[in-house]
């Protein structure tokens, strides 16, 4: 069966794939935040990383620090084929619930 | 007041907390992410109040180990508090009523797993005690709101009466989240001494593993 992501987990997903090779933590939840135009908590980022990897979308390997982070290491994520295939299925499935419908929708006709 | 962002540094406390809670692996990357956007985003915005942002970010990812735990120790007391209104019991004094011993053990389990889980993820004996405290407060207070809940609903003589009959009505209000925490403190420190134990003997294989 095929996995069902979450827009959440979209949205992190997306940000990886366009980040491509500076996808670390901080990049992606600015990814997110400017993606989802509101304010994303890190934590609730760290956590779907986590969760998306242990489901196999995606890997990580630790990079080099940087003095603003005291020298400590970037983590940096890779979306794996998997990731790529459960993307485009949630694309396909959100394209087929609009199909046959113009967007912006128009004010729906009464039912009296 | 000028404000030196490549060194300003969040609360010490704060960020010892984060990375004591953080799994060995995350530590430094996590923790580096939360300083980065610190210094280069929130500092120059928010200036002096910045650490509070970084307190409530350090707050987010202790609710967010602990919040489950706590829904499980609420869950057990609303359970207990339904059963002894709904099905009234006769405590007999130095008799221990099998709901009574099923509470404790069900609690006992809850305390221990907790910090058996929290101690082998992320390698510290005193996370897997702090994280169960915490759980514990969430969870007491949790239990109280849903038994006060219970209680709005039904609050007739009998209900009453059966609050009085299994320990009164100061043993669930307000009392019950202190009682839990201390409770949570003598009985989490086996499990968290079994998960840091476990997570040693889990990295010791790992490596031999490895290596061989």
């Amino acid at each position: 069966m095929a996995l069902v992501l979450g827009s959440f987990e979209q949205a992190v997903l997306v940000a990886i794939m366009r980040l491509q090779d500076d996808a670390y933590g901080r990049a992606i939840f600015k990814g997110v935040e400017e993606r989802l135009q509101r304010d994303v908590a890190p934590g609730a980022v760290h956590a779907t990383l986590d969760r998306l990897e242990q489901k196999g979308l995606l890997s990580s390997k630790l990079g080099s620090g940087t003095p603003v982070r005291a020298g400590r290491a970037r983590r940096y994520y890779r979306v794996k084929p998997a990731g790529v295939r459960a993307l485009n299925e949630a694309r396909a499935a959100v394209d087929n619930i609009w199909r046959g419908l113009k967007w912006p929708l128009v004010k729906a006709r009464s039912m009296a | 007041m000028t404000i030196d962002r490549p060194t300003t540094l969040p609360p010490a406390w704060a960020e010892s907390l984060l990375r004591l809670l953080l799994r060995p692996e995350d530590r430094d990357s996590i923790s580096g992410d939360l300083l980065e956007e610190y210094r280069e985003s929130i500092v120059p915005v928010l200036g002096a109040t910045a650490n509070r942002w970084y307190v409530r970010q350090v707050a987010s990812y202790v609710l967010r180990a602990t919040w489950a735990w706590g829904v499980i120790v609420a869950a057990i007391c609303v359970w207990r508090y339904l059963l002894d209104t709904l099905v009234p019991i006769h405590y007999t004094p130095g008799v221990i009523a099998l709901r009574s011993a099923v509470m404790s053990w069900a609690l006992i389990a809850t305390f221990s797993g907790c910090a058996g889980w929290h101690a082998w993820r992320t390698r510290h004996l005193r996370a897997g005690v702090l994280l169960t405290l915490i759980a514990a407060t969430i969870g007491g207070y949790l239990g109280m709101a849903g038994r006060l809940v219970c209680l709005a609903i039904s609050h007739g003589p009998e209900t009453m009466a059966a609050i009085e009959g299994s320990g009164g009505l100061f043993e669930g209000f307000p009392g019950a989240p202190v009682q839990l925490v201390i409770a949570a403190f003598i009985t989490c420190i086996p499990g968290a001494i079994a998960g840091r134990i476990a997570g040693t003997a889990y990295d010791w294989s790992s490596a031999n593993t490895k290596s061989a």
